[in-house]
């Protein structure tokens, strides 16, 4: 490097420093949005570090901390919450206006409201980030133009990727935000609901009655038989509002739902980021050495790839039944390091054409006889160009993991009761499918479809977008592959 | 390297291979948290228990001063021996699903199901995904291949656990939803249960008693394409996606284009030129789909109630029989890597262009 180069190309930092406004404004912003919402935030992470203490074989040490953490994140104020916006009430007399809801509306009326703020607010975070990529690019970027405007241009007229994009947005929001969004409270409601009360007006006595919330779920059930069912868009006779009905022991169905994304999301991302590991080293590895190395890791990969993925799931949480590792996150942990260990070999293959070809180019030869060490080539030279064919199949992966999950838990052995999962949800509502209770396993079953139909939109998405010459071939292959995987 | 080389090549990688996989299930099964003599006599039963450790070579009997005791076998030493048992094929008995019953007979018993389940479900991802796929590929951006396309990619992200539940749930209720009942369709037979495969055992039958034979044949096989209906579905969806790739990648290359110029007629040329050459990519996912059927044939038995080999290893792994589990895992490794050289030896002998590659 000489001088004079160093003199054009100046840090990001200092280019910010140079010109303070717009990112000021934009941070500004970004920081407003986030306080807003910050309690959520503290409250998802505080959740995510009980799950682990939880389960921690050793002891329980700092659990009162934690319940103390979690009580204080409850207590920082956030504008999308039951607490802003309460939607349940219940009324003062027959056909009387509600008490304790948001504004004093019907539980429906305020629900949804809290349901379409949350979706605006997540809408303008997105927006807001969009915004300040197109800052950057206007006025701190040094280059007029990059590759990654075509490649985020192109995207942008994907409409297929973007319909995933979209739909991906919308799970992931449920996920994140499930406490915001579902009617009731996973605790309240499912996991605990003989520990807490609700009250509502009784029309037989005529007065505003006590119960537990155990007690109302097991006067609205749905069984399919008779008026036991609460459908669709129903308020059960506690005056407690159902936007996808309920279960058969009378549980809220869309909070199962928005909390079995959590679930979902969580081993998805998890065994992701396990396969993605792996398969970044070993891609990297073998194209740079090639020869003993790609040999010894096609073995290895092989051997893994060998044994049938659900095969290896159900030995799996059969021999570790009751093990401490299977009590994290009530089996999470456990699935997510299964599909991770077992998974990265389809990834690894999928992403080991790109990488040998990156390996064959002049500039990784160039690096190597300058007397670059391996690592900081593979890195600096050849990871930039493999980044993106495994973001590609990272998201048509994730919808195996989601169906692979969902099919344990149908089978009973996967994440245990009472914690939500979509397959137990089908299981559940499998004797009613054919009756007015239709909805409990038909719900789950269509969300499923359009997770993993937006996962792998999105990965079609992004690899016209990085690749457009692609037109499936081989690497279709591979996704296919991945797509369908067992469940 | 020739192309025989190149698959010989693949041929000998198989043996470290199938030794590394069964490495992995001997791990899980016996260096695992799992106890497998404490699984199969349950908790609290001593005497039984070094009886069946014994048995399964994991403790050893010793005499000292006229008194057994019990020494835990090295864990090397185990591993020897698993590898040893499964290599020279002795694979054991069954202890708790099937006591007493050797794993051959076990697997004699509910593989026939197992097989006829997956014979129909390749043949019916085959027969309706290719010729979808090269509907749409030789028609494309049309309606019709839109509808395929789309109707493809959603079929394939079905859960096959959620499809087989409806799938259940309707034909039982073909009566209300439909106005015929599925089960009294043709010949009379239940939605769910294994299909009576006597015919397969005894084919002298359809000589004997060709009547009955038959009946027992259409019984089976309509009993059997529901659940075969939903274990092809991914597959079906997969061959459908790269049939249509395949298609319109070969339509639009040089020497079909050559071909038009020639003359040739636009039939000869989607017959002759075109489908064979698609054929080609197909080759792996035809084998991948028999290796998702192995790991979809749990779930399917499981919903469809057919006692076959998926749901004689849930039941294994659940119920704790975790001798019988590793000799199952052995057969489906052994089942999948055959399909690996299978598919390797159809590329040699299809695709010239197999082995130079590599050069």
């Amino acid at each position: 490097m000489t001088g004079t180069e160093h003199a054009v190309h100046r840090s990001l930092r200092t280019r910010i420093r140079e010109n303070q406004r717009p990112a000021a404004v934009w941070v500004a912003v970004l920081l407003a949005l986030v306080a807003l919402e910050a309690g959520a935030l503290v409250d998802l992470t505080v959740v995510l570090v009980q799950g682990m203490v939880k389960a921690w074989p050793f002891g329980n040490p700092g659990m009162a901390g934690i319940e103390s953490a979690k009580a204080a994140a409850e207590a920082i104020p956030t504008l999308l919450s039951r607490e802003t916006i309460p939607n349940q009430g219940w009324r003062t007399s027959a056909n009387g206006p509600w008490t304790n809801t948001f504004l004093g509306l019907e539980p429906m009326v305020a629900w949804l409201l809290r349901f379409a703020l949350t979706y605006a607010y997540v809408g303008v975070l997105i927006g807001w980030f969009l915004y300040g990529y197109r800052l950057y690019r206007e006025h701190y970027r040094q280059a007029d133009w990059t590759p990654t405007d075509d490649v985020v241009r192109r995207f942008r007229s994907h409409s297929w990727g973007k319909f995933g994009f979209v739909v991906v947005v919308v799970f992931v929001v449920m996920a994140v935000f499930a406490p915001t969004l579902s009617p009731a409270l996973a605790e309240e409601n499912i996991e605990n609901p003989y520990s807490y009360e609700m009250q509502y007006f009784d029309e037989e006595t005529g007065s505003v009655e006590t119960v537990f919330v155990g007690q109302a779920n097991s006067q609205s059930t749905s069984q399919g038989a008779g008026d036991d069912n609460i459908g669709l868009w129903q308020y059960d006779d506690f005056g407690r509002f159902h936007p996808f009905g309920t279960m058969p022991n009378g549980k809220d169905l869309f909070t199962f739902m928005m909390y079995g994304a959590r679930v979902s999301l969580f081993i998805g991302l998890l065994s992701m980021g396990i396969m993605g590991a792996f398969a970044t080293v070993f891609a990297m590895t073998t194209a740079y050495y090639k020869g003993l190395v790609d040999l010894a890791v096609v073995i290895v990969g092989d051997s893994v790839m060998s044994i049938p993925q659900l095969l290896l799931l159900i030995l799996a949480m059969a021999v570790f039944n009751g093990h401490w590792l299977e009590g994290i996150y009530n089996g999470g942990l456990l699935i997510a390091l299964v599909f991770g260990l077992s998974g990265w070999p389809g990834l690894w293959r999928a992403v080991r054409g790109p990488a040998f070809q990156v390996s064959t180019e002049e500039w990784v030869d160039a690096a190597r006889s300058f007397g670059q060490r391996p690592s900081a080539t593979m890195r600096k030279h050849m990871l930039p160009y493999v980044v993106g064919y495994l973001l590609v199949y990272a998201s048509m992966t994730l919808g195996g993991v989601i169906i692979g999950t969902a099919a344990l838990s149908f089978l009973g052995i996967g994440i245990d009761a009472p914690t939500p999962e979509w397959g137990r949800a089908v299981s559940l509502g499998q004797p009613f499918i054919a009756t007015q209770s239709w909805h409990i396993a038909m719900i789950p079953g269509l969300l499923v479809v359009a997770v993993v139909t937006a996962f792998n939109a999105l990965g079609d998405g992004i690899r016209d977008a990085i690749d457009p010459q692609s037109e499936g071939g081989e690497s279709e292959t591979t996704a296919a592959a991945a797509g369908g995987g067992g469940g | 390297m020739s192309r025989w080389k190149y698959f010989l090549q693949r041929l000998v990688l198989t043996v470290p291979i199938l030794l590394l996989a069964m490495s992995i299930v001997f791990l899980i099964v016996r260096a695992g948290p799992l106890d497998p003599a404490r699984a199969i006599v349950g908790m609290g039963n001593p005497a039984g228990y070094h009886d069946v450790a014994v048995d399964l070579g994991i403790e050893r009997a010793v005499r000292v001063d006229g008194e057994v005791r019990y020494v835990d076998v090295p864990l090397w030493q185990q591993y020897v021996d698993f590898m040893a048992g499964l290599l020279t094929l002795d694979l054991g008995q069954s202890w708790v699903i099937y006591p007493e019953t050797s794993v051959y007979e076990v697997i004699a018993l509910r593989a026939p199901r197992t097989l006829w389940l997956g014979f129909w479900s390749v043949l019916i991802a085959l027969f309706v995904g290719i010729p979808l796929g090269f509907y749409a590929g030789l028609n494309p951006n049309t309606w019709g291949d839109y509808t395929a396309s789309f109707g493809g990619i959603v079929w394939r992200a079905m859960p096959n656990f959620w499809l087989a539940v409806i799938l259940v749930a309707v034909l039982s209720n073909s009566q209300q939803l439909f106005g015929f009942s599925w089960q009294q369709l043709v010949v009379p037979t239940n939605v769910v249960t294994a299909p009576n495969l006597g015919f397969l055992t005894d084919p002298g039958m359809f000589l004997s008693d060709p009547g009955r034979a038959f009946n027992q044949l259409l019984g089976a096989t309509k009993q059997i394409l529901p659940a075969a209906i939903v274990l092809g579905s991914s597959s079906m969806g997969n061959e459908m996606r790269i049939g249509r790739t395949a298609v319109l990648e070969t339509i639009n290359s040089n020497y079909v284009e050559t071909a038009r110029a020639k003359g040739v007629s636009a039939r000869s040329i989607v017959w002759k030129h075109v489908f064979r050459n698609a054929l080609i990519p197909l080759i792996p996912i035809i084998t991948a789909e028999a290796f998702l059927l192995i790991g979809g044939s749990v779930i399917v038995e499981y919903i469809f109630a057919i006692n076959g080999l998926g749901q004689l290893f849930f039941t294994a792994a659940t119920k704790g029989d975790l001798p019988l589990v590793g000799s199952l895992a052995f057969i489906f490794i052994l089942l999948t890597l055959s399909l690996n050289v299978l598919q390797d030896f159809l590329y040699t002998i299809i695709d010239p262009r197999v082995g130079y590659e590599e050069n």
